[in-house]
């Protein structure tokens, strides 16, 4: 047998935690499943008679590296309308979904630099990028009373004290906290004075109801951040892996040289699907958002009569929770799963999906 | 300012983006099927998408998916895998590459290539660190590479084998007799094997394939990756595999988790329709791709050029030292004077600069007027003489 070689290989396989990291699954599993990071929504027929009529046009071939042309733009004028961001075409990288886009931006700017300052509590699914190829990491301490979001004043210190390069949640995966324009203010000048810059994950954006701050509005063109996210979350495209990175001019050309190495480019019945999704988002976007918050309320007032503690959050699709193992143990004996907050950092807190079994849910703890 | 001349994988891109100014273009450069997908595979996708676009795909893909692929590789590569712990879906054939060379190599380590080689392999062992080793094949054996010249190449830092039969670009088949013998010196040095199937079902007159993992004590030292990209036309719906020994492919796993979480269900489910259902269209286009062969090989014998005898694969690597130039700048030539892609053999090895490599992959009548083109050409760069 393979003795040695392998036995190495498995060795060194067990040994890197980062890399197996439990991370929440990209839609729910199962109907009692509220540990999502997306949400399962209809898809509206306008986007499957446009994915259809691409394939059976003969869109079944590579295309390129950073994605279809027309999406792109699309992509760069979303963001720039939605978040103030000032991208042309040529800033965006689709890519399969916002986990190969935190891959490529971790890995392929971390090299760009000496360390990467990351967050005590952040999503899963950054460590285990990290743990494919490690990078020196600058812990961010998080501040529990912010949603566990890094203190501004602290990241402003990091780079202060030569960490030029960050990756940012807002709002955060496990509490859907963001950071507001005087935050952004603290952190954009820290990052200007000192031309670093930040991987900014705003993937949960589109579900903060009311004013959100995106690091790029803060820059004239592309310099301080690579934004990054899902394309058009809720709807119902989660389960065809399509994101985006909008990153500076000069840091594209290493990621898109990345992608080709390892998918050459994406999907393009999922581009074209997302191309569609871009003209119906705004629409869709505003239903949502009055059915969340309606349910996050009633789902907020029965937690509390729970006597479990939430934690405040501006994305309205999450609910943080404060939760001791006992409640915890309840849950799952109940048949409900949830995104368990220790591989975030955050022990003793739980992340569930809003929707309408998370009701149930709570019900369960009664 | 001069402008820096693109290398590898970047001077292909270059060229490819400038083929695209040409209306008139003929490409065969990119190995990009002209046909497209079959339509009870396109069928199956709109299915899904009405029925399906919101399932939960775990990292490793839809089980009814890794089951039909396990059906595949035995039938047609006798390998025996359980689809619930030896397979794992990926983004196409690059990603499946991708994983395993990052599954198996470390900083420092040394894989020992058959050259020349796809280069991706080699930028991804750059990603991990690797070292490539390499082992040169020739044109006039037919770029067999000699398990002889496999054996001394190992050191004390060898740790992986890469095996990609057939080769791209040199369209070689391993022989069943070599491939044996490969993979006894990889246990007899403990060398994991990393088998590129991806053109296994295009192979040519009585040349014959053999995957190194169906052979005894191959399994469990090999990864094997293959594409439904090249088989059924499929190269944009990004769908591949690897399969291999369930304790190397829960690091497989994990490493596809941490790269880009799933596959697309949908392609996932076009997948499962191309596996499973009617397989006329792949016999049919591997006829296709048999005739448009013979006829390229016409055409570059009608023009006196020396290859390789493309024993497998969809292209031809042929010899182009008579004219004295760096195969770029021939490729580059051919690009903007005649308008036919075609990709320099320096893209994929450093010490091919004397070939180019040539897809047979457009309709008939496109090839004969691309190696028309291509005749011009060389006579116009051996008048410069």
């Amino acid at each position: 047998m393979a003795a040695k070689t392998k036995a190495d290989i498995l060795a060194r396989h067990q040994a890197n935690m980062a890399l197996k990291a439990p991370a929440p699954p990209p839609v729910s599993r199962h109907a009692r499943d509220l540990s999502a990071d997306g949400m399962i929504s209809p898809l509206d027929e306008r986007i499957i008679a446009a994915a259809a009529d691409a394939l059976e046009a003969g869109q079944t071939h590579y295309v390129d590296v950073p994605g279809i042309a027309p999406l792109r733009a699309a992509l760069a004028d979303y963001l720039n309308a939605a978040f103030g961001a000032h991208c042309e075409t040529e800033n965006i990288i689709v890519t399969a979904g916002v986990q190969e886009s935190r891959f490529l931006s971790i890995q392929m700017i971390g090299a760009m630099y000496d360390s990467i300052g990351i967050p005590a509590v952040a999503h899963p699914g950054v460590q285990k990028a990290l743990g494919v190829r490690a990078r020196r990491v600058f812990p961010l301490a998080a501040d529990a009373e912010r949603g566990y979001l890094p203190a501004p004043t602290a990241i402003a210190d990091a780079v202060k004290r030569g960490c030029r390069l960050l990756y940012l949640e807002s709002p955060a995966r496990l509490s859907g906290a963001a950071y507001t324009d005087e935050d952004l203010a603290i952190i954009s000048a820290a990052l200007r004075e000192h031309d670093a810059l930040a991987i900014w994950d705003q993937g949960l954006a589109p579900w903060v109801d009311g004013k959100y701050s995106s690091l790029a509005a803060f820059e004239e063109r592309p310099s301080l951040a690579a934004t990054i996210g899902e394309a058009w979350p809720g709807m119902g495209l989660a389960s065809w892996f399509i994101g985006y990175i909008a990153a500076p001019a000069d840091q594209t050309p290493a990621m898109q040289s990345q992608k080709q190495i390892m998918a050459i480019c994406t999907s393009t019945a999922a581009q074209h699907a997302a191309l569609e999704a871009a003209n119906l988002f705004e629409e869709a976007r505003g239903q949502k958002l009055a059915q969340l918050s309606r349910l996050r309320r009633d789902i907020s007032d029965a937690a509390e009569a729970l006597n479990l503690e939430a934690i405040a959050g501006d994305a309205l699709n999450i609910m943080a929770l404060h939760a001791p193992e006992e409640a915890a143990a309840r849950l799952r004996g109940a048949g409900f799963d949830y995104a368990d907050g220790a591989p975030f950092g955050a022990p003793a807190v739980i992340r569930l999906s809003v929707n309408t079994s998370t009701m149930n849910a709570l019900a369960a703890l009664r | 300012m001069s402008k820096k001349k693109a290398q590898g994988t970047n001077l292909l891109y270059q060229l490819i983006s400038e083929a695209r100014a040409y209306d008139d273009v003929i490409v065969m450069g990119r190995g990009d099927p002209d046909f497209d997908t079959p339509a009870h595979i396109v069928a199956a996708a709109k299915d899904a998408m009405v029925n399906h676009h919101s399932d939960y795909t775990p990292p490793e893909g839809l089980l009814a998916l890794r089951e039909a692929i396990a059906e595949r590789v035995k039938r047609v590569n006798d390998i025996d895998v359980d689809p619930a712990t030896e397979v794992v879906v990926t983004n196409g054939g690059q990603e499946a590459l991708f994983l395993m060379v990052l599954a198996v190599l470390s900083p420092g380590d040394e894989m020992i290539v058959p050259e020349p080689n796809y280069n991706t392999y080699a930028d991804s062992l750059a990603f991990a660190g690797g070292v490539k080793v390499e082992v040169q094949t020739y044109a006039e054996d037919d770029f067999r590479a000699d398990p002889a010249d496999v054996r001394a190449a190992i050191s004390d830092k060898s740790r992986a084998l890469l095996l990609v039969s057939p080769n791209n670009p040199a369209a070689s088949v391993i022989a069943p007799r070599d491939m044996k013998e490969m993979l006894d010196i990889a246990i007899e040095n403990d060398l994991m094997i990393l088998a590129d199937d991806i053109y296994d079902l295009f192979v040519y007159d009585d040349f014959e394939h053999l995957s190194p993992a169906s052979l005894p004590g191959g399994l469990e030292r090999t990864l094997t990756l293959n594409a439904l990209s090249k088989a059924y036309s499929m190269t944009g719906w990004r769908l591949g595999w690897v399969v291999g020994p369930a304790d190397l492919m829960a690091r497989v796993r994990e490493l596809k988790a941490a790269i880009s979480g799933g596959a697309s269900v949908i392609s996932q489910h076009a997948g499962i329709a191309a596996l499973t259902g009617p397989q006329d269209a792949v016999e049919m286009m591997a006829e296709a791709y048999r005739r448009r062969r013979r006829l390229v090989l016409d055409a570059l014998d009608a023009m006196g050029m020396k290859y390789g005898l493309p024993q497998g694969g969809q292209f031809v690597f042929a010899d182009i030292s008579f004219t004295g130039m760096d195969s770029g700048d021939v490729a580059q030539r051919i690009l903007t004077e005649q308008h036919v892609l075609a990709y320099p053999g320096s893209a994929f090895s450093k010490d091919r600069k004397d070939y180019l490599r040539m897809t047979f992959l457009q309709p008939e009548a496109q090839l004969i007027e691309g190696m028309e083109r291509m005749k011009v050409a060389m006579r116009d760069i051996m008048a410069e003489r």
